[in-house]
C-alpha cells in the first residue's frame, strides 16, 4: 500500500517538524521559479526592464544624498558611499518583511487549492528581495572604485554580516506574514513604519552622529548594528567587534526561530482566513 | 504517470472519511483589521457548520458525485479531503495521492504567465520540475489554448482559465482526482472532451470525485452520488434515484433547465 495521508484536527500545536522541514526542502525548485518568474514579470513591458533592478536603488540613493544637501548635512563623498552602502541593505531587509507581508495574503487561489507548507511563500518573497538586492553589489562596486575606498581583507567580513542580515530578513518576512492574514491593516501601515525605521537607524546620518541622549535607540533597534557593522567595513575598511557579531546573530536567529515557531502553529488556519 | 502510483485494486478503500465536522467561525465585516480587533465587542461572529457528522468511504475505482445547493457543504468536503483545511473533529484519511480541487493553483499569479503558474503549481504541489516538463505538452495539448500559454493568465478568458486548470488535474493522473465544477466554463467541444477524459481515468481504478450542478454529466459518469444539505448527507446511492430524489426536492423535477447540461 502507498503513502496514506491524515488528516486530523488541528490541536494548536506544531506539526511534525521533521517531515515539515523535509516537505519544505523539497520545494526549493518552486521557490527558485517563483522567484525568477516574479522578477521578470514586475519588469516585464517597461522600458528600462531588468535595468530597473540597478536604476531603482541609484534613484533612491540620489534623492536621499539630495535630502542631505538640502537639510545641510555633511555631504562629502565619503558620507554619500555610506549612504548608498546603508540604503542598499536597510532596503533590503524592509524590502523583504513588505514583500512578506503580502505573501500569503495574495497566494490565496494557491493557498486554497492545494496542500504544501505555506511557509515556501514569506521565504520566497525573501529571495525575490534578494536578487533585488544582488545587483547593488555592482553598484557599491563602482561607487568603492571611484572614490578610492579601502579594499583590504576586511572586505571579507562582509559575508558573515550578509548572512546574518538574510536570516533577520527572513524572519521579520516571515512575522509580517502572519500578522498581514490577521490583521489586514499590516500591509497598510508597513510602509510608515518603514519610514521612522529609516530615520531610526543610521542611513542618513552615521552612528556617531547620534545626540548621547538619543544612543538607546541603537540598543532598541537590531538594524543599528547590521547598518554600522556593514558601512564600516565598506567606508572605513574595519573588522565589525565579536560583540557586534554576536548581537547580530543573536537578533537574526531568535528572530527567525520565533516567527517560525508561531508560523508552524498558525499556518494551518490560514486557508479559513484567506 | 506523474505520482509514484501503484496500481490499485477496485474496491481497495481509496478515502475514508470519519464523523468529520467542520465548523467556520467568521466574523460578519469580511475582512479582518486592527480596527475590529481593538473594538472586539462591536463585531458579530458567526458560527458556520459546514459538515456534520459525515462518515463515508469512497473506493478505488469509483466515480463519486456529490451534488447539493450552494452552500451545503460541497467545496468544503473537498478541501477537506484535499489536506487544505484542517477538520474540527473527525478523521480523514486519504490512500494515495490527490492532485486537489483541479488545477494544483493554477493561476494564482495572474501576472505569470500560463506555463510559468503551471509549473508554479505542481511543484507547490511537490513534483518536481522534470515530472512537470515531462508532462507539460501534454497539458498545453489538451487545453488546447494555442499560444496564450506563453502569455500573462491576466489576459485569459474564464474559458481558457479552466481549460488550462482541468487539463492539469487530469494529465497528471493522480490516483485520486477531486475535480470541482470545473466543467461549468468550457465550451461543448471541451465537455465533450473532459467527459471523455474523466470516463478513460474512471477505466483504471482511480478514485474520482466529480462535484457538480450539472445533474445530467452526475448521471452519466458517476456510479456513485451522495447529496448534501446543510453539511449533512441526505441521501446516497445509485445515481439515478439520488438525482430524482435531489430534483424533486428542488421542485424542478418538470423543468428542462436543471438537465440542460452544465
Amino acid at each position: 500500500m502507498g503513502k496514506v495521508q491524515i488528516y486530523e484536527p488541528f490541536k494548536g500545536g506544531l506539526p511534525p517538524v521533521r517531515p515539515y522541514f523535509s516537505d519544505v526542502w523539497r520545494r526549493r525548485e518552486f521557490i527558485s521559479a517563483y522567484s525568477r518568474s516574479e522578477l521578470r514579470a514586475q519588469n516585464f513591458g517597461s522600458v528600462f526592464g531588468q535595468l530597473w533592478l540597478i536604476l531603482n536603488p541609484l534613484i533612491l540613493a540620489f534623492v536621499y544624498y539630495l535630502l542631505i544637501i538640502v537639510i545641510g548635512g555633511n555631504s562629502g563623498s565619503e558620507r554619500f558611499a555610506h549612504l548608498t552602502a546603508g540604503l542598499f541593505l536597510f532596503y533590503f531587509i524592509t524590502n523583504s518583511m513588505i514583500a512578506g507581508s503580502k505573501s500569503i495574503t495574495s497566494g490565496g487561489k494557491l493557498v486554497l487549492n492545494s496542500a504544501f507548507p505555506r511557509l515556501i511563500l514569506p521565504i520566497s518573497a525573501t529571495v525575490i528581495s534578494f536578487f533585488k538586492f544582488l545587483p547593488t553589489f555592482f553598484v557599491l562596486g563602482v561607487i568603492h572604485l571611484t572614490l578610492g575606498l579601502p579594499i583590504g581583507p576586511e572586505l571579507f567580513y562582509l559575508l558573515p554580516v550578509l548572512v546574518a542580515a538574510i536570516i533577520f530578513a527572513l524572519g521579520i518576512s516571515i512575522l509580517t506574514s502572519i500578522l498581514n492574514v490577521y490583521f489586514r491593516d499590516t500591509r497598510n501601515f508597513l510602509p510608515y513604519f518603514t519610514r521612522a525605521w529609516l530615520y531610526l537607524s543610521p542611513v542618513l546620518y552615521t552612528a556617531e552622529q547620534l545626540k548621547p541622549s538619543l544612543k538607546p535607540i541603537s540598543y532598541l533597534n537590531p538594524l543599528y548594528t547590521f547598518l554600522g557593522s556593514w558601512t564600516d567595513i565598506l567606508i572605513k575598511g574595519v573588522a565589525p567587534s565579536l560583540a557586534n557579531f554576536i548581537t547580530m546573530f543573536s537578533w537574526a536567529i531568535a528572530v527567525l526561530v520565533i516567527a517560525v515557531f508561531m508560523f508552524m502553529r498558525r499556518e494551518r488556519e490560514f486557508a479559513l482566513r484567506i | 504517470m506523474l505520482f509514484e502510483s501503484e496500481a490499485h485494486n477496485a474496491g481497495q478503500i481509496a478515502i475514508s472519511v470519519r464523523n468529520l465536522n467542520l465548523i467556520y467561525k467568521t466574523t460578519v465585516q469580511k475582512k479582518p483589521t486592527f480596527r475590529q480587533a481593538l473594538t472586539r465587542t462591536g463585531r458579530k461572529i458567526r458560527t458556520v457548520n459546514a459538515l456534520s457528522n459525515l462518515t463515508l468511504e469512497i473506493p478505488y475505482g469509483s466515480v463519486l458525485g456529490v451534488i447539493g445547493a450552494n452552500g451545503a457543504g460541497k467545496s468544503s468536503l473537498m478541501r477537506v479531503v484535499a489536506g487544505i483545511v484542517p477538520p474540527t473533529t473527525g478523521r480523514v484519511e486519504v490512500y494515495g495521492q490527490v492532485s486537489t480541487l483541479l488545477s494544483l493553483g493554477v493561476g494564482f499569479n495572474a501576472r505569470l504567465t500560463g506555463r510559468e503558474n503551471v509549473i508554479l503549481g505542481g511543484l507547490a504541489a511537490g513534483l518536481t520540475r522534470a515530472e512537470i516538463e515531462a508532462q507539460f505538452s501534454a497539458i498545453a495539448d489538451f487545453a488546447d489554448i494555442g499560444e496564450a500559454i506563453d502569455s500573462p493568465m491576466k489576459t485569459y478568458s474564464a474559458g481558457m482559465y479552466s481549460r488550462l486548470a482541468f487539463a492539469v488535474a487530469v494529465v497528471v493522473e493522480p490516483d485520486v482526482l477531486i475535480v470541482d465544477e470545473a466543467l461549468s466554463t468550457g465550451d461543448a467541444k471541451f465537455k465533450k472532451k473532459s467527459l471523455e477524459k474523466i470516463k478513460t481515468l474512471r477505466g483504471d481504478n482511480r478514485a474520482i470525485i466529480l462535484v457538480s450542478h450539472a445533474l445530467a454529466t452526475i448521471k452519466e459518469i458517476c456510479n456513485d452520488v451522495i447529496w448534501l444539505d446543510k453539511g449533512k448527507i441526505v441521501m446516497r446511492g445509485n445515481p439515478e434515484e439520488v438525482v430524482a430524489a435531489y430534483k424533486e426536492s428542488l421542485q424542478v423535477a418538470k423543468s428542462s433547465s436543471a438537465d440542460e447540461d452544465l
